[in-house]
């Protein structure tokens, strides 16, 4: 957070799993005062109390190393407020009260419950941008019903379409890519209020439904049916119009390489590499698209024969040296193979009190001249109550009274 | 009509699908997004499927979902002619965002520095950055996919890893960069400055979640590659009804209590050989039984309504002939239907969020325009006389 796109916006987020947590994170690695407000005394899902497979390896209770959390919660300040008790709730309107976004992520309904709804939040603070992102949105027949990511990308066509050719809808998998998704529509909507709040002087709700932020990236699937009464095909891998474009085994077991050619230059720098110059010739019935579209399953096992001589790193290079689209499909563990992500430093070593150093991911963008930097590790619960609510003047004594009668806390139980 | 936007002034070059899907952020919320394309025909615009599956340069589903609200303008960026042109219309510019190969993106960054200085904000989305050893290669929606983990994830071991839907990939790695481009933008209206970012879509997608990098990470976990139906953690994965599929996410309690009771069998939820983490796998194929039987004698819509009704995280897999009449979408209006020039009435999607109202007019998606619909008129804007026009055009730089 050394980019200071964002200085001196105050960001309140109270969401939990990927989609409102991950923006929140993108916010604070712009160098946004980010506060996340965790859910107290109930843990969110994902602090979970008893171990399982996300749990990272060493001391302290298990909600504070739990792998799911911490890739959505860099950057951020915590603070763990029972806001049903009415003094959460005082805590939480001073907060408001010089936020410029609130971002919460709560069912349907629940937060004008707990007196935090559009009404009750724009009077106590006009100027304020509020998004509230449950999954189908606050108005309409779905707005009760409960989804996480999978459940949206089921209702928009792309899971009727994602999956084997004439597989099953058994054998695909549930994705989380409106989360991965969604966090940017949301710093998106985030921005836009804030722009419109420069010109009006007010502040804006916005109901961010995360089904209609993820339905609007999949044109083709709708206008196939609206334009020709088709209803799309599972390909797999395959493009109707491009041959090859395919995923190839490679000398390792289970490893496995895409290569495409979509133009025909590219076809000649394939053919070069793999040893069928011929298919080049213009009387060759491969030497153009639509003789390649006919011969798809010659060529694919052709390319095969040549990845198969390879690990997917060196065939991918040979490929590319002659100008091809090629790639190993990278397994996690093969993401430290690359090269080109060390050369741009990707990867970021943050420190972390229960787990020590950590490997993780980086950034998803880098910025000149500011650059970005993962400065707070995913915050303890409750770390900075103490912290913030002194900032809001509250003294040592009453915080803590607030610790004593559970309104604020630092910790779980299990 | 004030739209959130209105003033902002967007520059889009590339003609690519990131870099559509980047521009419509803007153009559809009132900003004057430019979309310079390059002489040899937007890769957007070339994509399937067509109206009665003629292809048309600008009757593209892609094209026509993900270009609206913006003016189109040819310019050959490689060209010196090309270049001043893109100076002069950037020059008082919020942002400008490019998806083209990095040499010629370094050469259009450099019209806008004076000295180290630059004078606008510039996003590039490039498949593997701006720097380093694999900068130059050339990838596609299904490299990038391979590159970002999710590939080898979204399969069964022994079979091949499988790509998302066509172009999930780069549309992400486009809202991505509209994103970070969005906060450039409020900085430089807030202090002035201006910024160089560099979107790698190798890092843009990987970075996130849904990628199984950091998970391996920080504990060596991998994410099994098994059936799409969890046969541990059940009941996560779709399952037959009487007319399709139901999408589960039910196998953690609370959620896993409610289904059961949900389906008249509220015994399975304190029932070991379902809830003992050691037995709940290998008394999978019982529960699937049971489930499915009590799916079989409804539909997916009837299912979906009785299990909401008790907080079971479930949804119907609907295909492409179900969005429309779907009744959340009908209600909402998340699909608009629009007037298109030489085609008629099109159908896509509305809002990706709604500000001030379910149907405020913050968000208006006007047509996609024809190629190089509007370069007479962005040209005349910038300052170009008639006779100055004819020799550009005359000279290859438009078209």
């Amino acid at each position: 957070m050394s980019n200071k796109s964002l200085e001196g916006l105050k960001i309140l987020e109270m969401t939990e799993a990927w989609a409102g947590p991950v923006c929140a994170s993108l916010m604070g690695d712009m160098g946004a005062d980010v506060i996340k407000i965790e859910s107290f005394p109930r843990h969110s899902l994902t602090r979970p109390t008893s171990p399982r497979y996300a749990t990272m390896p060493g001391e302290g209770p298990v909600y504070e190393r739990d792998a799911l959390h911490h890739q959505g919660n860099r950057n951020k300040r915590n603070m763990a407020i029972d806001i049903r008790k009415e003094s959460g709730k005082e805590i939480f309107k001073k907060l408001l009260l010089d936020a410029d976004v609130f971002i919460e992520g709560y069912a349907a309904g629940k937060i004008e419950k707990l007196g935090f709804g559009w009404q009750d939040v724009q009077k106590i603070n006009p100027n304020i941008t509020m998004i509230s992102i449950a999954g189908w949105g606050l108005e309409g027949p779905y707005k009760n019903m409960v989804t996480l990511g999978a459940g949206l990308d089921a209702t928009t066509g792309h899971l009727s379409l994602r999956g084997y050719p004439q597989g099953d809808f058994v054998d695909t998998h549930p994705n989380f890519h409106s989360d991965a998704t969604g966090s940017s529509t949301i710093f998106f909507a985030a921005l836009t209020a804030l722009l419109q709040r420069k010109k009006e002087k007010k502040g804006t709700f916005i109901d961010l439904s995360q089904w209609e932020g993820l339905v609007w990236q999949f044109p083709a699937i709708l206008a196939e049916w609206t334009m020709n009464k088709r209803i799309p095909e599972r390909l797999g891998n395959n493009d109707p119009h491009i041959v090859p474009h395919g995923v190839y085994r490679t000398i390792e077991e289970d490893k496995w390489i895409v290569v495409a050619a979509e133009d025909d230059n590219q076809w000649q720098g394939l053919c070069e590499v793999i040893g069928k110059i011929e298919w080049t010739d213009l009387m060759h019935q491969y030497s153009n698209i639509v003789g390649r579209i006919k011969g798809r399953t010659e060529i694919d096992a052709a390319i095969e024969s040549f990845t198969k001589q390879y690990d997917g790193f060196t065939a991918a290079e040979i490929l590319q040296n002659n100008h091809v689209i090629a790639s190993p499909v990278v397994t996690p563990p093969d993401v430290l193979l690359s090269n080109q992500l060390h050369e741009r430093d990707w990867h970021q070593t943050v420190n972390h009190k229960w787990t020590g150093p950590i490997m993780v991911g980086g950034h998803l963008w880098n910025v000149e001249p500011d650059t970005l930097s993962w400065d707070i590790p995913t915050a303890l619960v409750g770390q900075h109550n103490e912290e913030i609510l002194t900032e809001l003047g509250f003294d040592h004594d009453y915080i803590s009274a607030l610790y004593a009668n559970g309104t604020i806390g630092n910790h779980y139980e299990n | 009509m004030t739209q959130p936007l209105n003033g902002l002034k967007i520059i889009e070059i590339g003609g690519t699908v990131s870099v559509s899907a980047a521009g419509k952020k803007f153009s559809d919320f009132g900003a004057n997004v430019i979309k310079i394309e390059p002489p040899s025909v937007s890769d957007v615009r070339k994509i399937a499927p067509f109206p009665d599956d003629i292809f048309h340069i600008d009757k593209g589903a892609v094209h026509l979902a993900f270009d609206t609200s913006k003016r189109s303008i040819v310019i050959d960026h490689l060209t010196n002619s090309g270049k001043e042109i893109i100076q002069r219309l950037g020059k008082d510019a919020d942002l400008i965002i490019m998806d083209i190969p990095v040499t010629e993106a370094q050469d259009l960054i450099n019209i806008f520095k004076d000295g180290d200085n630059l004078l606008t904000n510039v996003v590039t989305i490039t498949p593997h950055g701006m720097t380093g050893p694999y900068k130059d290669r050339v990838e596609n929606d299904l490299t990038l996919f391979g590159w970002s983990t999710r590939s080898h994830r979204h399969s069964i071991a022994g079979r091949e890893p499988l790509r998302y839907g066509p172009y999930a990939g780069v549309v992400q790695i486009g809202s991505t960069a509209a994103a970070v481009g969005m906060a450039a933008v409020w900085s430089k209206r807030n202090e002035g400055m201006n910024r160089l970012v560099d979107v790698s879509g190798v890092e843009a997608l990987m970075g996130n979640v849904d990628s199984g990098f950091f998970l391996w990470a920080v504990n060596g976990a991998l994410q099994p590659r098994s059936a799409g139906q969890s046969s541990g953690l059940y009941p996560s994965g779709a399952y037959k009804c009487k007319d399709g599929y139901m999408l589960f996410s039910a196998g953690r309690d609370p959620v896993y209590s409610r289904l059961c009771n949900a389906i008249g069998r509220p015994d399975l939820a304190t029932d070991k050989r379902f809830t003992d983490p050691e037995e709940k796998p290998k008394n999978f194929e019982i529960f699937k039984k049971i489930l499915e039987d009590w799916l079989a004698t409804r539909t997916k819509y009837e299912a979906f309504d009785e299990l909401q009704e008790q907080g079971v995280m479930c949804c119907p897999v609907l295909d492409a002939s179900e969005l429309e009449n779907d009744p959340q979408s009908v209600y909402r209006k998340s699909y608009i239907t629009r007037n298109q020039d030489g085609i008629g009435d099109i159908t896509i999607a509305g809002p990706p969020f709604r500000m001030n109202g379910l149907y405020s007019d913050a968000w208006e998606s006007k047509p996609a325009p024809n190629l190089s619909e509007h370069t007479t008129e962005i040209l005349q804007e910038h300052g170009y006389g008639t006779q100055e026009i004819i020799a550009l055009f005359r000279a290859g730089v438009t078209t």
